[in-house]
């Protein structure tokens, strides 16, 4: 007896019960689908993440922060020992860049500003951004605008927010059609696009200290701070939050270096400029790094370390992104199983209940020269067959639930201002899993009611009504 | 024994009743000779089924040997004794035994696959066994659809399928009227003297048995206690064993 016999012969007997064997495959179906759009969710987060990482080029991204052994005797409460920690000062910068692989290094400049455009004000942080930045994303395709052309151009980068603020909605932008944003002036994009924004800083006053010294007058009233002010060139603008947030590389308004640098503000944003004595410059919160690949990153770190300072990569973070992700998927996974298993009783007991009916005609089988081999053979290619059918149906229906699931998320979204995002990802190893899976799960099904039916009795069988 | 196609010698069976051991057969020998129609007759429960089941392989002996064509069946493994009643014996039942969802020439074909018969000769193999047995027209009606005679007829040509060396017929005349069965009687009589098919048939109807066997066994409480020869069927020369 062939392969191709026994394969006849089982879906002969599955054709027959028809009703019965479309509702136990029914249950695989259900089993898989639940499986596959259970796990396509898991896998579909994981990808949207990784994927923004990559997108946004996070993965050359290191981000160096102070190190040296003080740093952790100051987190132990040894607070005497933060002059002992390496602070990011130029020193440390220009090694960096110095490091074979680094594109490029800049330090973390930001500080609290009011800005003002049309008589409305708001407060939000600036921070410098080298213009050699504007070569990847998110600043190489702003929605509106274009980065700056140079590290000293006059020009600033604002966010739809700061924009929000300041009392202006972007055309065609989904706050200004909000019936919430009534308040909002809507302008289009053009009228906004090479204004002047008035960037207002405080700074000390030194007249008021030195009168307020003379006159006892600086333990009393406002402090001694005056403002000033500097028009940029708005010339681009941010609509949506990015995975550079994440890294505190996007603020509300982005300047170029030598710009930020000529704005007059109080002498230090952190308290590392306080520790950096000497006063030639320095004393950064954070440096960040770009490599020139991705396989840079790990040797950067590494020198990185060796000075003393602390490097945080994106893959480090990743890792525990992916551990997280595991752990989703394996939950996900296990109650989509959970269903699957549930199907796989139900295959027993079909063909359980199969080898009952079929008792006689298995003795006929018997009596003809069926070995025990064959009639195993025969039950498993029915149960597999549940299970390949299953096992596609399944897929075909998960993917199915995911493709409308979607769509019903995306409706919500949108509206939110978010991006279409496809929540769901079906892998290849998916696809090819769920169906051996579900073929696996129905071979196990069949093994017991399959060796049932090879060892039955014929001699009884024959007598069987 | 030597020249003999099937030798039974010493055959022990018995079965468990709860906890009573009930002895079916006990002690029992005979040979049968290629070509030869050999009729088991006693009354119910005398053995003569179990003896059947134990020549086609169905059933395993407690002690004894059944030689066929030098090959004891009953020290066969069971893969061994699925190939020995798929090619070396062919059965009929009283119940007919076909599929009741396959058609006449399924329930053939499905004996030809057994067998290891090519796909493509399955149909055409089938079709002539049924024109054989003069159901040439009823190819494709189910068992439930046919008379208890034609249904019979089935079950005789699937028997027939892998060119067995022995017919085994349990009853075969069973559960038909008296001239259906002349006919199924006629039918293997026929298939004996033409295909020099040896057949051994169990029955109750002695009268049958003595009008197409050459030899009748009488079974009592598991013993062979009468062996009638007969000189050329529907003579009686008969001697007592």
């Amino acid at each position: 007896m062939t392969f191709g016999d026994v394969f006849s012969l089982s879906q002969a007997n599955l054709w027959r019960t028809r009703l019965r064997t479309f509702l136990t495959t029914l249950g695989v179906v259900i089993g898989i689908g639940a499986l596959v759009s259970m796990v396509s969710f898991g896998s579909g987060m994981q990808r949207n993440v990784t994927e923004t990482f990559r997108e946004h080029d996070l993965f050359r991204t290191i981000e160096v922060l102070p190190g040296g052994d003080g740093l952790e005797r100051t987190a132990g409460g040894d607070l005497e020992s933060i002059r002992d920690v390496r602070p990011l000062d130029d020193d440390a910068l220009e090694s960096i860049r110095a490091l074979d692989g680094v594109e490029i290094a800049f330090p973390e400049v930001r500080f609290p500003v009011a800005v003002r455009l049309d008589g409305e004000e708001a407060k939000t942080t600036l921070q410098a951004m080298p213009a050699a930045m504007g070569t990847s994303k998110p600043f190489d395709d702003l929605p509106y605008g274009a980065f700056f052309s140079s590290d000293d151009a006059p020009a600033v980068v604002v966010s739809q927010r700061v924009l929000g603020e300041l009392g202006i909605a972007i055309e065609g932008e989904a706050e200004a059609r909000r019936s919430a944003a009534d308040t909002l002036r809507p302008l289009a994009a053009d009228e906004i696009l090479g204004r002047e924004l008035e960037i207002v800083t405080s700074v000390l006053d030194e007249q008021r200290i030195v009168s307020g010294i003379a006159t006892g007058g600086i333990l009393s009233g406002d402090l001694p701070l005056r403002q000033e002010v500097v028009s940029l060139t708005i010339v681009g603008i941010q609509t949506r939050p990015t995975g550079f947030q994440a890294m505190r590389l996007a603020g509300g308004l982005l300047a170029p270096p030598g710009t930020v640098e000529k704005i007059p503000r109080i002498g230090f944003s952190s308290v590392w400029e306080l520790l950096d004595g000497d006063g030639d410059g320095g004393g950064y919160p954070a440096i960040h790094v770009r490599a020139r690949t991705a396989g840079d990153v790990e040797g950067i770190s590494e020198e990185i370390e060796a000075m003393a300072l602390n490097a945080v990569t994106l893959s480090d973070q990743l890792d525990d992104f992916r551990r997280g992700f595991l752990i989703m998927d394996t939950i996900l996974g296990a109650i989509g199983a959970v269903a699957l298993i549930v199907a796989a009783l139900g295959i027993t007991n079909t063909m359980v209940t199969s080898i009952l009916e079929r008792t006689r005609e298995i003795g006929i089988m018997k009596a003809l020269g069926g070995t025990e081999g064959e009639i195993r053979a025969v039950f498993l290619v029915e149960a597999g067959t549940i299970g390949i059918v299953g096992g596609a149906l399944g897929l075909l229906l998960g993917w199915g639930v995911t493709r409308i699931a979607n769509v019903v998320a995306n409706a919500y979204l949108r509206p939110e201002g978010f991006a279409a995002v496809d929540l769901f990802h079906l892998p290849l190893w998916l696809i090819a899993g769920a169906v051996g899976f579900s073929v696996l799960v129905s071979l196990i099904a069949g093994v017991y009611p399959a060796g049932r039916a090879a060892r039955v009795d014929p001699v009884r069988a024959l007598r069987h009504d | 024994m030597e020249g003999h196609l099937l030798s039974i010698s010493g055959i022990e069976k018995s079965y468990d009743k709860g906890r009573v051991r009930i002895p079916v057969l006990r002690g029992v020998a005979c040979d049968v000779g290629g070509g030869e129609f050999v009729s088991v007759v006693g009354r119910s429960g005398s053995g003569k089924s179990t003896l059947l089941n134990l020549i086609g392989g169905l059933d395993g002996a407690d002690a004894g040997s059944i030689v066929v064509r030098g090959r004891d069946v009953a020290a066969m493994s069971r893969a061994d004794l699925a190939r020995h009643r798929r090619s070396t014996v062919g059965m009929v039942f009283q119940s007919f035994n076909l599929i009741a969802s396959r058609t006449a020439l399924e329930n053939v074909t499905l004996a030809l696959t057994f067998g290891g018969c090519p796909r493509a000769e399955r149909k055409t193999r089938a079709a002539a066994l049924l024109e054989s047995v003069g159901l040439g027209h009823r190819l494709d009606h189910r068992p439930s659809e046919l008379s208890g005679g034609e249904a019979q007829r089935v079950a005789i040509a699937r028997a027939l399928a892998n060119d067995p060396l022995i017919l085994l017929a349990h009853e075969p005349t069973g559960n038909l009227d008296s001239a259906t069965s002349e006919e199924i009687i006629g039918l293997l009589s026929r298939l004996n003297r033409e295909r020099d098919l040896t057949v051994v048939m169990v029955t109750h109807d002695e009268e049958a048995a003595r009008a197409v066997s050459r030899r009748i066994l009488r079974l009592l409480d598991g013993v062979v206690v009468e062996t009638v020869e007969l000189e050329g069927r529907g003579a009686e020369e008969g001697s007592a064993s």
